[in-house]
């Protein structure tokens, strides 16, 4: 049995189960820090509308919840099932990430999610807030473990190679080696833009079909100001981990921009807006470009020098160059759209103030918000396409490459599990759309009244 | 004791410990699963399933803590598992999942039958994959270099057949034992009656796989025979008496000791086979200590995550605290739950 072949299915099984899993916990951490601020507002002022809200959405959150554990348990296994020689040589740094991600951060999420779900009228109110908050805490530390392991690999740091293995002698230069500050908090504010605006989108929805409108212009109205914080942070958030991209792994940075020939010293790297990166040819096809703006980009300087692709060797370049360079441009696009949407919408407040009948007579702005909904996902979709694909063909950037880190398995083994995982995400996704729009449809219950007192466990009959 | 071979120890107990906390908690959960393929109707299986509602998460999550301990403090451990346990592994995550969906799903769905269904065969399937599992790390596999070497079939014989059917009786046991706590009147006695017939079948099935683990296992028969029996001697004792106890419980019809004798009789197994199987990870070729991260990372996980074990005791037993009582579809949980379970009815 070929070995590049089972790599390579391998390879196409984490894509497929990454890229998969990925979408869910994005909600989780985004909408789990909503129901925070909605309880607290709650508690605060006594308005029982943010109880209801905390109801309703808490209802999406479940459903979007169990689906991101579930198919999040294949993606801790796989690095043992798939990519075992990693797992020999990695596990000494990112085996003991993955345990503190499961002790600190799963744990406590799923410790308190039942608290938090079932238990309005089973602890007093100080208790289930404190449930909310530790699920929300949960599962960012979660992310934070993940994407710090995650950023180990694209730029390993905090030990040597030692007969085979990667052997850890400084463990706070490991978790945060270069990458991790950019990398987990771009992640990060992802989720919490992701989510944000889901909630505004979902909320003008509601506005615009004038369902409960007042109720809704609640939650949009808090998704706004979230996103005028959230929206350019974000963008500043990228232009940094893309400048720190081009200072770590310099082929990553070329291949995504298209840009082969390193520039003189003194003349400015022009950037690429659109072309066809031609791997076989070490050119582009056609491109149209902006002088300097490149150059600006990667060093804040408009004629600080940018290596090409051309100046790598060729086995150590990136594969699928035209997937990177538009993925990357898309993520960027969808990244301005909401900054846009954010910018005009609270023009738009400022002028017209936060009556629903305001926003029901500019529609299209309130479209505006409902087409953000899937965006997000889109763009955290290309990013983590940019990041992992980029960081190709090594599995630790500059460290182990992608093959030597591949399990030694029958082929039929990898195929029957990567059909499996086809099925049933296919099975999932459809599933999941169906109940969320069923909820979309159904609205929130107007009519719930939060408990009155908690009855305390010891004084029930069991 | 040197401190490699201390944190090594300590290392194997956290190990240990998980993967207990996980047999038994998550082995309740799936053990309810399985019983409720043959609940007489929905009702009772959207009962079965809420009693579950608020802790099936957090005891899959042990799950989690073990594929973390082991890949952080025994990567080469992990690593050679993971790989040679391909099939059994991912039908185990493929059962996990579908599992998971539909006990959230089965709420938001018009079609009840169809998630509860898929509840029960993933509950099923969960469960047969580990004690195959089980049977194959029983029987060890051969190994060059942590790399398993055949076909990818050896973890399917006759003998882990038989495990399989002893976990998911355990299993199931246990789950009758959670369901005699948490259930009154019609659905408590007919988990009373289940329960002893399964307790009996668990027995006959574990008898049968002592029996011929010493035939499949050089290394666990000069155990077992050797001059320190002892211990193994006392966890089956122990076994015994808690077998005897479940029984005495099921035919005096006690609440609580069918579940907590079965938990005995499930603690006990566990510690003897697994000093049995110890110093070997996987039989013949890879031992804890060849398989240990550096102790550079043993220890830095030690000082991260000891001082959290008791506090993740502490919010999962606070958790059970407050949903413990009888579940009843009305009384339980919130008006989110009682709206499913009315409107189910």
């Amino acid at each position: 049995m070929s070995a590049t072949l089972v790599t390579d299915l391998s390879r196409a099984q984490f894509a497929l189960t990454a890229l998969f899993h990925i979408l869910w916990p994005v909600l989780t951490i985004g909408l789990s820090f909503f129901l925070v601020v909605i309880e607290a507002l709650w508690l605060k002022t006594g308005d029982v509308d943010y109880y209801r809200h905390a109801r309703f959405w808490a209802k999406l959150f479940v459903l979007n919840f169990s689906v991101g554990v579930v198919t999040g348990l294949p993606l801790e296994f796989e690095f043992g099932t798939n990519w075992a020689g990693f797992s020999r040589f990695a596990g000494d740094f990112f085996g003991a990430a993955l345990g503190f991600e499961g002790a600190m951060a799963f744990m406590l999420e799923a410790g308190f999610l039942g608290i938090m779900l079932l238990g309005w009228k089973r602890v007093p109110r100080a208790v289930h807030f404190f449930a909310t908050l530790m699920v929300a805490v949960g599962a960012s530390l979660s992310a934070l473990w993940i994407v710090m392991a995650n950023s180990w690999m694209q730029t390993p740091a905090g030990g040597s190679v030692v007969n085979g293995r990667f052997v850890v002698t400084d463990f706070w230069a490991a978790m945060f080696n270069p990458d991790m500050v950019w990398g987990v908090s771009h992640m990060w504010v992802a989720a919490l833009e992701t989510s944000c605006f889901v909630v505004g989108g979902v909320s003008a929805w509601y506005v615009l079909k004038n369902r409960n409108p007042a109720f809704f212009m609640k939650s949009f109205k808090m998704a706004l100001l979230a996103a005028v914080l959230i929206a350019p942070l974000q963008i500043y958030l990228g232009d940094g981990s893309g400048k720190s991209v081009f200072n770590y792994q310099p082929a990553k940075g070329a291949a995504i921009e298209g840009h082969w020939h390193t520039n003189p010293v003194g003349r400015g790297a022009s950037w690429a807006v659109a072309a066809w990166p031609d791997a076989e040819k070490g050119a582009n096809d056609w491109a149209i470009e902006i002088p300097n703006v490149l150059s600006l980009l990667a060093t804040s300087t408009w004629d600080g020098q940018v290596k090409g692709l051309l100046d790598i060797t060729p086995q150590d370049r990136p594969p699928a160059l035209p997937l990177l360079f538009y993925s990357f441009r898309l993520m960027v696009a969808i990244g301005l759209y909401f900054f846009a949407l954010m910018a005009v919408s609270l023009w738009h407040a400022w002028r017209g103030g936060w009556q629903e009948a305001a926003w029901q007579s500019r529609p299209w702005l309130l479209k505006g918000w409902l087409w953000a909904v899937p965006l997000g996902y889109v763009a955290v979709e290309m990013g983590w396409i940019v990041r992992e694909v980029g960081r190709q063909p090594w599995l630790i950037y500059g460290v182990l490459r992608t093959s030597e880190g591949a399990s030694q398995l029958p082929a039929s083994s990898v195929v029957f599990s990567m059909a499996g995982y086809t099925l049933i995400y296919i099975v999932l996704a459809i599933a999941f759309f169906i109940f969320a729009r069923r909820w979309l449809r159904k609205g929130p219950e107007l009519t719930l009244e939060p408990p009155l007192r908690a009855v305390a466990w010891r004084d029930r009959r069991i | 004791m040197d401190v490699q071979s201390f944190l090594v120890a300590f290392w194997i107990g956290v190990a240990g410990l998980s993967l207990l906390l996980y047999v038994v908690l998550d082995g309740f959960d799936l053990g309810v699963g399985i019983l409720s393929l043959v609940a007489c109707d929905e009702d009772r299986r959207g009962l079965m399933m809420a009693s579950l509602s608020s802790v099936w998460d957090a005891n899959e999550t042990w799950l989690v803590l073990l594929g973390g301990v082991l890949f952080g403090a025994f990567p080469p451990v992990y690593a050679a598992l993971m790989q040679g346990l391909y099939i059994p592994v991912t039908v185990m995550l493929f059962a996990l999942i579908m599992r998971g969906v539909a006990f959230e799903f089965s709420h938001a769905s018009g079609r009840k039958w169809l998630w509860n269904l898929t509840f029960g065969l993933g509950s099923l399937g969960a469960a047969s994959s580990q004690g195959m599992i089980l049977g194959a790390l029983i029987q060890g596999w051969p190994t060059l270099a942590g790399n398993y070497v055949g076909s990818g079939w050896h973890w399917f014989t006759p003998f882990s057949l038989l495990t399989a059917l002893g976990v998911v009786l355990g299993y199931a046991l246990m789950g009758t034992g959670w369901l005699i706590l948490k259930s009154t009147g019609e659905m408590q006695d007919r988990a009373y009656r289940r329960g002893f017939l399964l307790l009996l079948g668990t027995l006959a099935t574990g008898v049968l796989v002592l029996a011929l683990t010493p035939l499949h296992n050089a290394h666990i028969a000069s155990r077992w025979t050797g001059s320190a029996a002892l211990p193994y001697a006392l966890a089956g004792g122990v076994a015994i008496f808690a077998a005897l106890l479940t029984m005495w419980a099921y035919l005096k019809r006690y609440e609580y000791w069918p579940f907590f004798g079965t938990l005995l009789l499930f603690v006990a197994s566990f510690i003897g086979l697994v000093a049995s199987l110890y110093p070997y990870a996987i039989i013949p070729a890879l031992t804890w200590s060849a398989g240990a991260a550096s102790s550079g990372t043993q220890l830095f996980m030690l000082v991260g995550i000891l001082p959290l074990i008791p506090i993740m005791l502490f919010y999962n037993g606070y958790q059970y605290l407050v949903f413990s009582g009888k579940v009843d579809g009305a009384a339980y949980g919130d008006d989110e739950a009682e709206a499913a379970s009315g409107a189910s009815r």
